[in-house]
């Protein structure tokens, strides 16, 4: 299933995946435990986590989250050939 | 508007011609000035063979069968170059005033010509060393700017060290700094020779002495079509990781450089514009915001514009009519670099502005497009611009460090002394021009050295 990242707004004391779940009531499964809670603006305390696109949908709603964004590809701008 | 006038000949046109003499003269034989059309003095009137139809009642102009031409006096014309007025009213009363002269034989457009730009695929021109004269290094050099210390990431395919050794290079490097996502078999400085490789190589001409850090994102094992690909969440991580790095630098002596030659080629790869979780025009995107906060803590951004030019597109451009500068490539807190040739023209598929999230974009150009790395034939693509800027803004950050120069005035400064190209000032081919390090050099002489690092 194709997953989305989703902003949160935190504080950094719940920064963490086990924090995160409880808060979101998402399931261990639901969320990339790889990529993590990962701040994006510590100044803002702003973190973004990688979510199955269901699970997103669900918890779009809650008070923590902030929007709900695209995982698009990316590929290096260099010779097609190399491809 | 630039027009080609052709006359009719008479004895005195002729004579003028012959004598080399330009409109004056000319233009006097003309039996009164058509309004609105203005002769370019400086233009020698050009003599034109007239072509003669084999045939009777033939067209002269199918030639075939083959016409004859003739550059008898009674029957040659003579080209003069003039403009019209851009206004249509204008244009349209000139034209048939001059059409109706029996001394004119046609009015026609004088469009502007250029070389032909460079193309994906095509061979490279010049070489790395033409490009180091080209952004002036011996200048950047002399002032004790080569890069020293200055942490440079090349967010990429990952970098080769022993091919950039087989290259004469001999970069300092950050394992300690470098990463790579989970499941990427080989480790950093000693992924395959590829696209990183040469961006970093490229960062190389101007601060040879830079200290690379290697964050191997487009290596990911995530699904993509090709060798090279990723997903915007590996770079999600990768600038987490630069975040913490330059936050926990001394703010004296903060400074770190970020090399980006990727991005999207294809909007469908991305929710349409106007959905919320879109990527390509929305700042609060969680990739836009980290790249706002990477730079608000001292981090110097480069992306590539991109090799979705008009002109002569790469083949994976799926981009259309719309902006193909967008998402980080079209931050306003990051140098999105275009690309030129060692001619200072343009390539041809360099894509042009305006940004989606700052219309302001390009904001300069640097050289690509030569024998350097020996990667690939060329270090081409805007991919090969970016390294070249970078390399640039790391010699830098050698004297000048964040707390003394922020990432937006070196942009601004980048912006004032950078070639002018193209249109007078900003325009969306070329930015502000092509970066001139020798102008950089001299400009940041003036900054008050106890700034300094």
């Amino acid at each position: 299933m194709a997953r989305v990242m989703v902003t949160l707004r935190l504080d950094p004391s719940q920064a963490s995946v086990p924090e995160v779940l409880g808060l979101l009531g998402l399931a261990p499964d639901e969320v990339d435990p790889g990529f993590g809670v990962v701040p994006i603006s510590p100044a803002e305390r702003l973190y973004t986590i990688l979510v199955d696109e269901t699970a997103a949908t669900r918890i779009a709603d809650a008070p923590q989250v902030e929007g709900v964004f695209g995982n698009p590809r990316i590929e290096g701008f260099g010779p097609e050939a190399e491809g | 508007m630039r027009v080609l006038v052709q006359f009719r000949s008479s004895p005195e046109v002729h004579a003028a011609t012959l004598r080399g003499e330009a409109m004056p003269s000319f233009a006097a034989t003309t039996e009164a000035p058509i309004p609105g059309l203005v002769i370019d003095p400086a233009f020698i009137p050009v003599q034109v063979p007239t072509p003669q139809a084999a045939e009777p009642g033939a067209s002269p102009y199918l030639y075939s069968p083959a016409v004859s031409f003739s550059l008898a006096p009674e029957r040659a014309t003579y080209l003069v170059r003039g403009t019209l007025p851009d206004d249509p009213e204008g244009q349209r009363a000139a034209l048939t005033e001059a059409t109706a002269r029996p001394e004119v034989v046609g009015v026609f457009a004088d469009p502007a010509i250029a070389t032909c730009l460079v193309c994906p695929g095509d061979p490279a021109a010049g070489t790395d060393q033409d490009v180091a004269g080209l952004l002036g290094v011996p200048a950047l050099a002399e002032a004790g700017m080569d890069g020293y210390r200055v942490p440079v990431a090349v967010v990429d395919t990952g970098i080769n060290l022993a091919h950039l050794e087989s290259k004469g290079r001999d970069p300092k490097f950050s394992t300690r700094r470098s990463w790579a996502p989970a499941g990427v078999a080989t480790k950093p400085g000693r992924h395959p020779v590829g696209h990183g490789t040469m961006c970093a190589y490229d960062i190389g001409i101007a601060a040879p002495k830079a200290t690379l850090v290697d964050l191997a994102v487009l290596l990911s094992s995530t699904p993509g079509e090709t060798a090279m690909s990723g997903l915007l969440s590996d770079a999600v991580l990768a600038y987490s990781r630069l975040l913490g790095i330059v936050s926990g630098m001394a703010a004296a002596r903060r400074s770190l450089v970020v090399s980006n030659s990727w991005g999207m080629f294809d909007p469908a790869w991305d929710f349409p514009v106007g959905h919320p979780g879109n990527y390509s025009d929305n700042p609060a995107h969680p990739f836009n915001v980290i790249v706002a906060s990477l730079e608000a803590a001292g981090a110097d951004i480069l992306f590539a514009a991109g090799n979705c030019g008009r002109d002569c597109p790469d083949g994976r451009c799926r981009f259309g009519a719309a902006r193909p500068i967008c998402g980080a490539n079209s931050h306003p807190s990051v140098l999105s670099v275009a690309g030129v040739d060692t001619s200072k023209h343009r390539v041809g598929y360099s894509s042009q502005g305006p940004g989606r999230l700052d219309p302001a974009k390009p904001d300069l150009s640097a050289y690509t497009h030569f024998r350097g790395s020996d990667v690939y034939p060329a270090d081409g693509g805007t991919s090969a611009a970016c390294p070249v800027a970078a390399g640039v803004v790391a010699a830098v950050r050698e004297q000048y460090p964040a707390s003394v120069l922020s990432p937006a005035e070196l942009r601004a400064l980048l912006a004032k002394t950078a070639e002018d190209l193209g249109g007078t000032g900003f325009d969306h081919d070329f930015g502000w021009g092509v970066v001139d390090g020798r102008a950089l050099a001299a400009a940041l002489a003036g900054v008050n050295r106890s700034r300094r690092r």
